[in-house]
């Protein structure tokens, strides 16, 4: 923390050479940013850290009162014994590999067709593209599970009039009945990510593949998605962090479908555990959580950004 | 964004360092004196908090707060996340002075420290004589203190739509046997028709069966919890619920008080329901439409063991930290016992009460119009005194009822079977006493 500070000064100092700004006037302006920061992030941070060190213990008799003490890496050996939580990351691995590039691959198909000047009704289709986010997740996951739901949906008496029968619920079909509610929800946030990044380049480039020949097609593939690449990484990373931490659509979901247990998601499986009065156990299950989310995101960004040269 | 990442790796590194530090030096453990409460009233006036979960409950506080100008209380409701809301304030030193806390959740909150025992109040012991034995057991667990007092309950009792058992001509059953036979006759009758349904994610409305079959899932002696799960009552009615599911009789897609619940018996998919009195209230306005064809009998018996079950209720426990205990108890007593505070009760918020006082309030005694005017509270009130008063919960029951769901489903889904779901509820119970340091063993 206090490396920062009079980091920002030297930077201010820098930029005008005649005097640094007066400390005071810096703390002012950081303290509305800095204040909630160390309250609402670093402080939890350092509460569940702390947390996920230490263990119960009691004194003797039937119910005994408990008090927690140092206990080393204990929490974490249970989380990496824990049959359950390795089940709910390949559970989640497997949403993702397959969520996430379904997802990306149709916002980015929409924002290139948003950009094109052949599309009329822009801000129709944008507004519209875009709407699903304004949705809160639980509210979107409700409205699912009626469309899941065998006994209530029109879109399951719609296949059954045609002689199918789909069961959206199911123990195999659970998990992609979850992943379209969470793609429904995050395309056209990341279709509008890569459109405003489309916005910013150029039209004189256009122009010129133009007088070099090349078509529309040529421009979307070769112009288009390498220059607005860097956004699409940052999707990439959102959604690969969204996708660790899933857990308003199963928990939704799981209230109609006894195929999505309590452990469905390393969330789920932190908040069952928290709620069963472990919070040692469900801090250590998040602080695990947290650096897998961290290794894969920041992971994926070192790998691109290699390979790119971004 | 690289300097930014950096940034945040040093803080964090350091933060973990010296959290590693703090925790080094660690907390000694406190003494097993019970909490030394005093029941001495106030001077002057007091304001009592008191969260419950009870649509209606502020009515009930005002009409006493009316009365009592010098005893105010203040509530809120805490249904959306109870035992959430609840675990926070206790963690944070902010509990209420009284709070609902369900039968199966007690001995987990007394594990955490959450109560206080108000058997310092002569007033506190001396109301065991107002309630239904098993309520003030569970609530003194057993007798050594008062910690709660008692609301309402769940005495258990089967819901059968008569019309339909009336044109298949079946008898309305009176054993489980009689149950599964009827179960089969109304399927091969009509192959769009179940007997009822299994919610597999309901361990309470389970544990209820188990309950009302005699299971002791848990006792202690010897200092140490003794875990039996997995006892030959409990299999009884596993194995029992396990051919109905095989034999597809029952329908295992619904989930008790969901709308997907509700729309299957409007289709007349469904014949019964095994449920609690404080369902009656659920058919009655979900399903207007049904009025009359509805009754409410006793819930089918194991042979010649005629107990029952209780599925739910609650207690309004003594939290830890209250400065006001005689108060407390004061008002505690008036609102789980006083006829006109139970009346309320019942007509707002549906309960059914725990007193003896409100098993023969006189809006219980009458005929209910949804269900042909049959005095269905006779029904409760005769269940409500076949209920195994032994019967305990164990100190993680939330945990153990997960487990047990997680694994009704997998049976539900054809993955195992409900013995099954059985022993992995008593590894669960096993696994997470040791987690909260409790001292605990399988078997008796």
């Amino acid at each position: 923390m206090t490396d920062i500070a009079p980091r920002a000064v030297t930077s201010g100092g820098r930029r005008r050479p005649g005097g640094g700004p007066r400390a005071g006037t810096v703390i002012a302006f950081l303290t509305p940013f800095f204040l909630p920061f160390v309250l609402f992030y670093l402080v939890p941070v350092g509460y569940a850290l702390w947390q996920s060190f230490r263990v119960v213990r009691r004194t003797g008799g039937q119910y005994g009162t408990s008090y927690t003490t140092f206990g080393g890496f204990d929490q974490y050996t249970q989380v990496f014994q824990n049959s359950e939580f390795w089940n709910s990351i390949g559970r989640i691995g497997l949403f993702g590999i397959v969520q996430v590039p379904v997802m990306l691959f149709v916002a980015l198909i929409m924002a290139l067709l948003l950009d094109t000047p052949l599309l009329k009704l822009k801000a129709f289709f944008r507004i519209t593209a875009f709407m699903p986010y304004a949705v809160p997740g639980v509210i979107a996951a409700i409205m699912w599970s009626y469309l899941y739901s065998p006994q209530l949906s029109p879109v399951v008496d719609l296949f059954q009039r045609i002689g199918l029968h789909p069961d959206f619920l199911g123990p195999g079909a659970v998990l992609w009945s979850a992943a379209n509610v969470s793609t429904w929800l995050w395309t056209g946030y990341n279709m509008l990510i890569m459109y405003s990044a489309l916005q910013s380049i150029p039209q004189e480039l256009y122009e010129a593949a133009k007088i070099d020949g090349a078509s529309n097609w040529t421009i979307a593939w070769r112009i288009k998605v390498p220059i607005i690449a860097p956004s699409i990484v940052l999707t990439t990373v959102f959604s690969i962090i969204g996708t660790l931490q899933l857990y308003a659509e199963p928990a939704v979901l799981r209230q109609i479908s006894s195929n999505i247990s309590s452990t469905f998601t390393p969330n789920m499986l932190a908040y069952a555990v928290a709620s069963g009065n472990n919070y040692q156990q469900a801090a250590a299950i998040s602080v695990v959580i947290a650096v897998i989310t961290f290794v894969l995101s920041f992971g994926f960004m070192r790998l691109t950004s290699k390979k790119a040269g971004l | 964004m690289s300097k930014t990442v950096t940034r945040t790796r040093l803080a964090a590194v350091a933060a973990a360092a010296t959290l590693v530090a703090l925790a080094g030096c660690s907390s000694s453990a406190p003494s097993d004196k019970a909490s030394a409460a005093s029941c001495t009233p106030a001077k002057g006036k007091v304001t009592l908090q008191y969260w419950n979960t009870v649509p209606g409950m502020d009515k009930v506080v005002d009409l006493w707060n009316k009365k009592n100008p010098d005893i105010q209380v203040q509530t809120k409701n805490i249904s959306n996340d109870q035992y959430g809301t609840l675990g926070n304030a206790l963690k944070a030193g902010k509990a209420p002075d009284l709070a609902q806390v369900g039968y199966d959740e007690l001995p987990a909150l007394r594990t955490q420290n959450a109560f206080v025992d108000a058997s310092a109040c002569s007033a506190a012991t001396a109301a065991k004589s107002k309630f239904v034995p098993w309520t003030w057991s569970q609530t003194s667990f057993g007798g050594t203190g008062v910690f709660a007092l008692p609301q309402d309950t769940g005495p258990m009792a089967l819901y059968v739509r008569s019309d339909i058992f009336k044109k298949y001509d079946i008898a309305i059953p009176t054993t489980w046997d009689e149950y599964a036979a009827a179960a089969q006759k109304l399927h091969k009758a009509d192959p769009s028709l179940d007997i009822t349904f299994f919610d597999p994610n309901n361990a309470e409305w389970f544990n209820g069966l188990l309950w009302q079959n005699s299971a002791q899932m848990y006792s202690y002696s010897g200092d140490k919890w003794h875990v039996t799960v997995t006892s030959d009552q409990s299999k009884q009615v596993a194995d029992y619920w396990q051919k109905l599911i095989a034999g597809k009789l029952v329908r295992t897609d619904l989930a008790n008080g969901s709308t997907q619940m509700y729309a299957a018996y409007q289709k007349d998919q469904i014949a019964s329901y095994v449920g609690a009195a404080w369902g009656y209230s659920m058919f009655r306005d979900n399903l207007p439409k049904q009025s009359g064809k509805w009754s409410i009998v006793p819930i089918p018996t194991w042979g010649a063991n005629g107990s029952s079950g209780d599925w739910g209720g609650s207690t309004v426990a003594f939290m830890k930290g209250s400065q006001h205990l005689y108060e407390s108890v004061k008002f505690n007593t008036w609102l789980n016992s006083d006829p006109e505070a139970l009346a309320l009760e019942n007509q707002l918020g549906g309960l059914y009460p725990a007193a003896d006082a409100g098993l023969k309030l006189p809006a219980l005694s009458k005929g209910v119009p949804y269900y042909n005017n049959e005095k269905v509270f006779d029904v409760f009130a005769d269940s409500s005194r076949k209920i195994n008063t032994n019967f305990a919960w164990g100190p993680t029951q939330k945990t153990v009822n997960l487990a047990l769901q997680d694994a009704m489903a997998k049976a539900a889904a054809g993955d195992g079977t409900l013995t099954d779901a059985l022993s992995a509820a008593q590894a669960a119970a096993l696994k997470s006493m040791k987690a909260q340091a409790i001292p605990a063993t399988a078997g008796k």
